[in-house]
């Protein structure tokens, strides 16, 4: 079948020309001793708190741009009045969430249950199978996640994997719903990156990192042009997707 | 490995500027494209936009440089994630490992997402022929796999059908009752296909960019269905040219920043999914399984030739294509493979031999166009005279595919040029032939044979009885201005 | 590319230093390129007319021929070298060498870096050339620093619509200089040509080895032309508007089809000034 990767790669060293891989010269200095990375991100989180208002500003504008229904909610009541009334339109009767820490401090569960409709975590225990979890995922009317990154620049809500069926919850229902806290602010993709590559280097065992098995970028609604350039919003993915910010958790 | 019919390059050309609906579905794709493009461009300042290209093009010179240095850190972190890396030297090896993951886990269904390079392999023939369903997912690949087609374009597939066709095409083979509605059909789409995904024991996806520091593939997509592939089915197989990868989490940014921009105009994509290894212990999602594919087949042709290597710091936007005149009036499937346009110039010759595909580095007017609009600055004019340059004179006889009346004429051209006498005697000549042919001063229509290839559109002057340096030296000469 | 930037740095600085040190007039090597050399003779005499006019000291050596585009253009760089030579050694001494090409003027300046790039003792020559070569529009406007470079006030007004030739905007990278002395010249009116830096479909070689796409390419053209209302098209390079003019003289279209300079000559269409 395939070939060794040392037979490869002296392929690809024949193609360039040389014996064998020398020392490389990174083209720009990039750390990876945890000390330096801590305090590359401590910079950026002192600059980002520096800046938070703006930053807010700037990742509700960007995402209204990228197609977002954004609302900015001054505290959780009011967060939770949104998501209630959202449910109440599209008529919801089952709707799944991530596990994920926000919903903690903000009792979605009990929220949408005063007004009918189910809220349940996107895991399986005991006797249910993962599939039967994904066909609840499939007829569930809305998903709500959490955030672990929402970045300015781009108008992104970035979400990492949790306990659970994590990936699915915000791509599968017609609907999905990110709630976003101050403190998951960040202003750019270096930013972030830059935080990432902390944890990272900071998760890995003895000599290597962990970047979880998943991280994904979401900016505003599923959509394609393949059929003469018009844009079709919710193919695969969500029709409509709201970002919930939180002002003060 | 895909079939290759680049030699047809000029009747299938010719065919195509004939074609009224290419022709429409060219106009409106590249105008389109091209405009949101250079309105993405316009919102950031020249300066930033210049400064981003530099970047990526340095990380690019530095990781093709350190192809080795990056692909064994690749391998490296791949496997501490848990996955697998598979390395083949060419389109056969790359379908026998895949197919071989597919047979030890008794998969039965795979849905693919978007991938160039599952194109150039031709992989969807060979599950076939193990029997396993294989559904593309990405709505335009959908619809060339329904159609039995291959894509026209590196980022719309199925740019060359207008609605109508699509509508015809779903309703014959879905059987659906014929509607051109977009909006209908992508619903349609969603619906059959959503099945597919849950079904799936096998996803299959390509790579915009490898990160060697964290061992990661990221995708980046609009549907949602390269997430779905890459999320639901228990293996997860991605497929991706050797040249993708990138040195760190960081170098990410500034092609997160390209990418869109240059593709579709768009100033980030609905999605970026990062994947790194199989799903961990405390994951409930996510595939049991991560397979990682690294293909050279004919990459490192192109990596040894110091003059084509940059070919190798394409990041597949399209952009070049959308700005193309040729790629405007033929459209994709007339270059013969899977990669059109003026990048597909350069790439196809390297990776199916430069005597299968001579008419590709000829069919441009090196206007330029594709080097001004390339996110990472590939000269693509300058590998185009590269390319010419090893058809005429390659010490390689197989790359040597220039015709002995094109090197004679090319000889005696320079012979001419290089004698005032030959000249003046080529002239006399020419103005001789000229006489009977011309008509009003000019010479029209002509059934000669090479004559005939200018004068079928275009009217040609005859010589005059003075060329420009009789006249200075009978009266410019001795005027001061 | 650092070459071209550098050779443009070079070029302003050079013509700064001339200007504030030497107050005597230009003087104009003029490399007239084989097409209006063969076919185009009035073409070279509204150059020579032009640049005179403008107070430039014009000579043209006899000796020069082909610059060698065609055959670099055709992957034959071994005969392409032997022009490429040859027009080095002609212009050696030259101050400022003038082409009434983007195309050819992009041969000089910048391919024949590329044809020399392994050749050291003919790389020296060829950096020298590249940073002493101008496009006509170019050298007018850059270096001679003219502003108003049209003719007689009398003759009819025209509305002319010009085509930026690829390699004049791509390769030698002069976008501005022929629209700003088109503007500057007297009944003359700029038309907005639709698309206009698409290229005509000519590409030298191309035209006749793909017929059916250059000619694809040349209806779109003369259509956008058309388009622009304009009576007259022109463009700063003669083998663009050989085809362009094949297509208007075939169609028997109503445009006149003029070089840059003999719109600033007043020269009516076809004729030698």
């Amino acid at each position: 079948m395939g070939i060794p990767s040392d037979d490869f790669l002296a392929m690809v060293r024949g193609a360039l020309g040389r014996e064998d891989a020398p020392p490389v010269e990174p083209y720009a200095p990039l750390l990876d001793d945890l000390a330096a990375l801590e305090s590359q991100a401590a910079a950026v989180r002192e600059r980002i708190a520096g800046e938070l208002p703006g930053l807010m500003t700037q990742v509700a504008d960007t995402a209204a741009l990228r197609g977002w229904n954004v609302a900015r909610c001054a505290g959780v009541e009011d967060a939770l009045d949104y998501v209630v009334s959202l449910a109440g339109r599209l008529g919801a009767t089952s709707v799944a969430r991530s596990e994920q820490e926000v919903f903690g401090a903000m009792p979605v569960d009990s929220a949408l249950a005063g007004v009918g409709a189910l809220c349940w975590p996107a895991v399986y225990e005991g006797a249910e199978s993962r599939a039967s979890v994904r066909r609840r995922l499939e007829e569930c009317a809305m998903g709500i996640t959490g955030a672990d990154y929402a970045v300015a620049e781009t108008g992104s809500v970035i979400v990492l994997p949790r306990r659970g069926l994590s990936r699915l919850v915000s791509v599968v229902p017609p609907v999905h719903v990110a709630v976003v806290r101050p403190q998951d602010i960040v202003g750019t993709l270096d930013d972030l990156f830059a935080l990432r590559r902390l944890e990272f280097y900071r998760n890995g065992a003895e000599g290597g990192g962990d970047m979880g098995s998943y991280l994904n970028f979401i900016t505003g609604p599923s959509r394609t042009a393949d059929i003469e350039q018009t844009i079709v919003v919710g193919v695969h993915g969500p029709k409509e997707v709201h970002l919930v910010m939180l002002e003060q958790e | 490995m895909a079939e290759v019919a680049t030699r047809e390059f000029v009747p299938a050309s010719q065919a195509a500027v004939q074609d009224t609906q290419l022709r429409q579905a060219l106009r409106r794709a590249g105008s389109g494209f091209d405009g949101t493009r250079r309105e993405a461009i316009a919102e950031v300042t020249p300066e930033v936009w210049e400064g981003w290209r530099e970047q990526a093009r340095r990380i690019k010179e530095h990781t093709i440089a350190h192809l080795d240095y990056y692909l064994a850190m690749l391998e490296k972190n791949v496997t501490a994630a848990g996955g697998r890396v598979h390395f083949a030297a060419d389109a056969q090896q790359a379908n026998a490992i895949v197919s071989e993951i597919a047979r030890n886990a008794g998969v039965r269904t795979v849905t693919k997402s978007k991938s160039m390079v599952s194109e150039e392999l031709g992989l969807n023939h060979v599950l076939e022929a193990l029997g396993i369903d294989v559904f593309e997912t990405d709505l335009g690949e959908y619809i060339i796999q329904l159609a039995e087609e291959t894509p026209s374009h590196l980022v719309a597939p199925a740019l060359h059908k207008t609605r109508g066709q699509v509508a015809q095409l779903f309703a014959e083979k879905l059987g659906v009752p014929y509607s051109d509605d977009i909006e209908e059909m992508a619903r349609v789409a969603r619906i059959v296909l959503r099945q597919k995904f849950l079904d799936a024991d096998m996803g299959v996806s390509g790579a915009n960019f490898l990160v060697a520091e964290t061992g990661s593939l990221v995708i980046i997509t609009n549907e949602g269905n390269g997430r779905l592939c890459t999320s639901a089915p228990r293996i997860h197989v991605g497929l991706a040219g050797m040249e993708k990868v990138i040195p760190s989490l960081q170098d990410l940014a500034v092609f997160l920043r390209l990418l869109p921009r240059s593709a579709t105009g768009q100033r980030i994509t609905s999605y970026m999914s990062m994947v790194t290894g199989p799903r961990r212990p405390g994951d409930e999602d996510g595939p049991e399984e991560f397979h990682l594919v690294i293909v050279d087949n004919g990459r490192s042709r192109l990596l040894q030739d110091p003059a084509l290597r940059e070919s190798l710091y394409c990041i597949r936007c399209g952009a070049c294509l959308n700005v193309c005149p040729v790629y405007q009036r033929i459209g994709g499937h007339a270059y013969g493979w899977v990669y059109p346009g003026p990048i597909g110039s350069i790439v196809t010759p390297g990776l199916v031999g430069v005597a299968q595909a001579k008419d590709l580095p000829n069919a441009s007017t090196l206007c330029g166009a594709c080097r001004d609009a390339c996110p990472v600055q590939i000269n693509i004019p300058r590998m185009l005279l590269h390319l010419r340059h090893q058809q005429a004179e390659s010490s390689d006889y197989n790359q040597r595919t220039a015709s002995d009346t094109d090197a004679l004429l090319a000889r005696g051209f320079a012979s001419v040029m290089s004698s005032p006498w030959l000249l003046k005697l080529g002239r006399a000549a020419s103005r001789a032939m000229a006489g009977p042919l011309a008509k009003d001063g000019k010479i029209g229509q002509s059934r000669l044979p090479l004559l005939s290839r200018w004068t079928r559109a275009r009217d040609l002057p005859i010589p005059p009885a003075r060329t420009f340096r009789d006249v200075w030296r009978d009266e410019l000469s001795r005027g001061r201005g | 590319m650092p070459e071209r930037s550098c050779s443009a740095n070079l070029a302003g600085r050079f013509a700064r230093e001339i200007e504030l040190t030497q107050p005597q007039p230009k003087r104009a090597s003029l490399f007239v390129t084989c097409i209006i050399d063969q076919l185009y003779p009035e073409v070279g005499v509204s150059v020579v007319r032009t640049l005179r006019r403008c107070g430039v000291e014009v000579d043209f050596p006899a000796s020069q021929s082909c610059c060698g585009q065609p055959l670099y253009n055709s992957g034959f760089t071994q005969e392409a070298k032997r022009l490429a030579m040859r027009t080095l050694d002609v212009f050696e001494d030259a101050d400022y060498v003038v082409v009434p090409s983007g195309s050819c003027g992009a041969m000089l300046r910048v391919f024949y870096l590329d044809l020399f790039a392994d050749n050291p003792d003919m790389l020296p020559k060829a950096e020298s050339l590249s940073g002493r070569v101008y496009e006509f529009t170019e050298f007018l406007a850059e270096v001679v620093g003219v502003e108003e470079a049209g003719g007689e006030e009398s003759g009819p007004a025209q509305t002319v619509a010009y085509h930026p030739s690829c390699h004049l905007l791509r390769e030698m990278e002069v976008r501005d200089a022929p629209l700003r002395l088109l503007e500057s010249a007297p009944r003359v009116e700029l038309a907005d040509l639709p698309d206009a830096e698409q290229c005509c479909g000519f590409g030298g070689t191309f035209a006749v080895k793909y017929p059916h796409i250059s000619e694809e390419m040349l209806a779109d053209k003369i259509e956008s032309i058309l388009a622009s209302g304009a009576d007259t098209v022109t463009a700063c390079d003669m083998g663009c508007l050989m085809h362009i003019r094949g297509a208007v003289s075939r169609r028997n279209l109503p445009v006149a089809v003029k070089h840059v300079a003999q719109v600033l000559d007043g020269a009516r269409d076809g004729e030698s000034g």
